[in-house]
């Protein structure tokens, strides 16, 4: 007897199981990650100094690094903290240039990416179920506008304070979030008001940021200005993959276990609260977190458009809108748009026009971003409300 | 007792009695419940000792911008283990009302309580437990099913982290059992007609599994059959699990059948209140809701409304 009920709930856990990884879900991920994988591989191989594919692979699969965990942690934690928690002093094993370039210079920067496409994906989907918009980004709640405020701020009248920019930009993102929500509350707030107090926000903080551009003295400072405001992932570095990797686990894991709460959420304000869950908190906490992934993703590429817009787009196509499979196809189809947006930033001028150049990725993700969105339009009969 | 000392502002001669009762009623609730128990087990409801009443006290309830309150009333009763409709032509605060006894909107004055305790008093979870409402318009997902949905209903019993319990898996069978919608447990909502839609936010709320159950207008936009379906759905629960419900229904006629209790509602007012067949006259109809009606109290399936004409307001 208790054999058989063990046995139908292993068969329902089972069930579940599968479908909640059902089959297009699974689908999803599978074909991600190899994208995630060919795209990096190309980026890793080739550069100013190229090596073929396969040289590119034997030094990702280095033995040297991959089987030493003092390399790995030197690289995930830092010298510093590799050698206090190993206590080892010597130096490390000296390594092929082939795999220092790949492992020290290529390595990180698709890491940051992949980790940058994971936080905006995630925090694109959480903004579109609080405010019950598709049209709703990462950026809504003005998180954008302060963080270009204070970047431009930093760079035109700060410009001793450069080495702190992408803490500065994070901090100005999450102040002009807070003042968002500031000026929507009237005894609660509801999605409309967020929506219409971040485009005031944004509004006013776009045109302070442009005004800054006069006063900038140095075409290089515009320039640099530019990388940060459209998001660029040259020179990301293992310090970048230090710096987010903590913040991109907290955010993801909290919108992974959330995923309940958004469903719930998506059934509508009055709803939500006759179920008994206290919307105000729960919203706040949640665009606290969505805040948190994305002032990560700012922190270490700039401000990246379109990725928090289109990817919860292209994985509620697939999957639908239960945000329990929503959240997992976000989690990885994110990074796969960055890691390929990516490759065509670093490697696409070479490859069209022969020139060493590379654009910031923001402008190639909008450049992929806009006409998929305009073959949504075509194709779906109403997009806007969930 | 308090309600009782204050006479309701209005009050037609007619509603005295059964409003007397009513009254008397809500005083037992609050001070002990063999009363209510008694009267409701006469009524022929049995094991309604558990069942919770609903009880207003003094209620002024408005909305931020209105300036005066949308709904005034001295007490109203929502009787424990019977079904109470509330009736009243559009405008008339029966929403209102209803979104305040769940505690979804904080009266400007007075307060509502469940069984004794101030419904305000409650952490949200802890009342959603024990009261469900059911609003008027709600939008899901289309990509949602039948199933998913009912699980959400139940959200105040799961905690953060938890996962689906063996309880949760049981209601939610009972409830889309209950609801009728066995066969459409996997369809997308976005797939079904609105009288199937309903349905399924039915077996939400059933999954719910709350003591007290707060309607606004399930029946309204429903063909004919999937109102009878509704109804039956919360007379079966009723009869059943004695489930307290109070039910805001556009149609007199219907209200009459089922409903064990009636309370009109006319400008934010209760007009009368009682048993459908002392409440429901020509009197009432031509009063609350404009219109030259003719009601044969002595129909079998509760008192038959013939409505006639409209009358000049």
């Amino acid at each position: 007897m208790s054999d058989g009920s063990a046995t139908r709930l292993a068969g329902s856990a089972r069930s579940r199981l599968r479908s909640l990884f059902g089959n297009p879900l699974l689908t999803l991920c599978l074909s991600s990650t190899v994208i995630v994988v060919v795209a990096g591989v190309l980026q890793v191989s080739f550069g100013s100094y190229d090596t073929t594919i396969g040289q590119a692979v034997d030094a990702i699969l280095d033995p040297t690094v991959v089987t030493d965990p003092r390399w790995v942690l030197k690289f995930l934690l830092g010298e510093g903290l590799m050698r206090s928690l190993t206590g080892f002093r010597g130096e490390l094993p000296e390594l092929a240039t082939t795999t220092l370039i790949v492992w020290d210079i290529r390595i990180p920067r698709v890491l940051v990416a992949i980790l940058v496409g994971m936080n905006l994906a995630v925090s694109g989907a959480i903004f579109q179920a609080i405010t019950r918009n598709e049209l709703a980004s990462p950026f809504i709640l003005g998180v954008s506008s302060g963080a270009g405020l204070t970047i431009l701020l930093t760079l035109v009248v700060f410009s001793g304070l450069t080495a702190f920019l992408p803490l500065i930009a994070s901090v100005g993102g999450g102040i002009a979030f807070l003042l968002v929500y500031a000026i929507a509350w009237q005894n609660g707030t509801s999605p409309v008001r967020l929506v219409l107090a971040g485009v005031i926000v944004g509004t006013v903080f776009n045109s302070l940021q442009t005004g800054l551009f006069f006063f900038a003295q140095d075409i290089a400072v515009v320039q640099s200005a530019i990388q940060w405001t459209t998001g660029s992932l040259v020179g990301a570095d293992w310090e970048q993959v230090r710096m987010i990797l903590p913040w991109t686990i907290v955010a993801v894991l909290l919108a992974l276990v959330s995923s309940r709460q958004l469903n719930v959420l998506l059934l509508g304000e009055r709803t939500a609260s006759s179920l008994g869950m206290s919307v105000e908190k729960v919203r706040f906490a949640l665009s606290g977190v969505a805040v948190l992934a994305a002032a990560a993703s700012i922190a270490a590429a700039g401000i990246v458009g379109f990725v928090g817009l289109i990817v919860p787009h292209m994985v509620r196509n697939a999957v639908g809108s239960d945000y329990r499979r929503l959240m997992i196809g976000c989690v990885f189809v994110g990074p796969a748009l960055v890691v390929v947006a990516d490759v065509g930033a670093r490697l696409g001028l070479q490859v069209l026009t022969g020139s060493v150049g590379q654009v910031p990725v923001g402008i190639v993700t909008g450049l992929i971003g806009g006409p998929y969105f305009l073959y949504l339009m075509r194709r779906q009969q109403q997009l806007g409300e969930i | 007792m308090m309600g009782e000392d204050r006479e309701p502002s209005t009050g037609s001669p007619s509603g005295e009695a059964p409003g007397g009762t009513r009254a008397a009623d809500g005083g037992a609730g609050t001070s002990g419940e063999s009363d209510s128990a008694e009267s409701t087990a006469a009524d022929g409801t049995d094991g309604a000792e558990n069942a919770p009443e609903l009880l207003g006290e003094d209620l002024a309830i408005g909305y931020p911008t209105t300036e005066d309150p949308v709904v005034e009333c001295e007490t109203v009763a929502i009787p424990a283990g019977e079904i109470t409709a509330l009736v009243g032509p559009n405008g008339s605060g029966k929403s209102t009302l209803l979104k305040s006894m769940a505690d979804q909107l904080a009266p400007e004055r007075g307060r509502v309580l469940l069984d004794g305790a101030d419904v305000q008093s409650f952490e949200t979870k802890a009342l959603a437990r024990k009261l469900g409402l059911l609003s008027q318009q709600h939008n899901a997902p289309d990509s949602i099913t039948v199933e998913d949905l009912a699980y959400h209903g139940r959200y105040p019993h799961r905690g953060f982290f938890e996962s689906v319990t063996e309880a949760d898996r049981e209601a939610v069978d009972r409830a889309i059992d209950l609801a009728g919608v066995e066969h459409l447990r996997n369809a997308e909502l976005g797939n079904l007609s609105g009288g199937q839609k309903q349905l399924a936010w039915i077996a939400m709320i059933l999954a719910q599994d709350t003591d007290v159950l707060l309607l606004d207008e399930p029946t309204t936009f429903l063909d004919l059959h999937h109102q009878l379906r509704v109804m039956e759905v919360v007379r079966t629960l009723n009869r059943e699990a004695s489930v307290t419900v109070a039910i805001v229904l556009h149609d007199v006629g219907q209200a009459a059948r089922f409903a064990d209790n009636l309370i009109a509602l006319k400008d934010g007012e209760p007009y009368d209140w009682g048993p459908p067949r002392d409440v429901l006259t020509e009197e009432l109809l031509a009063d609350v809701f404009h219109v030259e009606a003719s009601v044969d109290v002595d129909s079998p399936g509760g008192p038959n409304i013939a409505p006639e004409s409209p009358l000049n307001e």
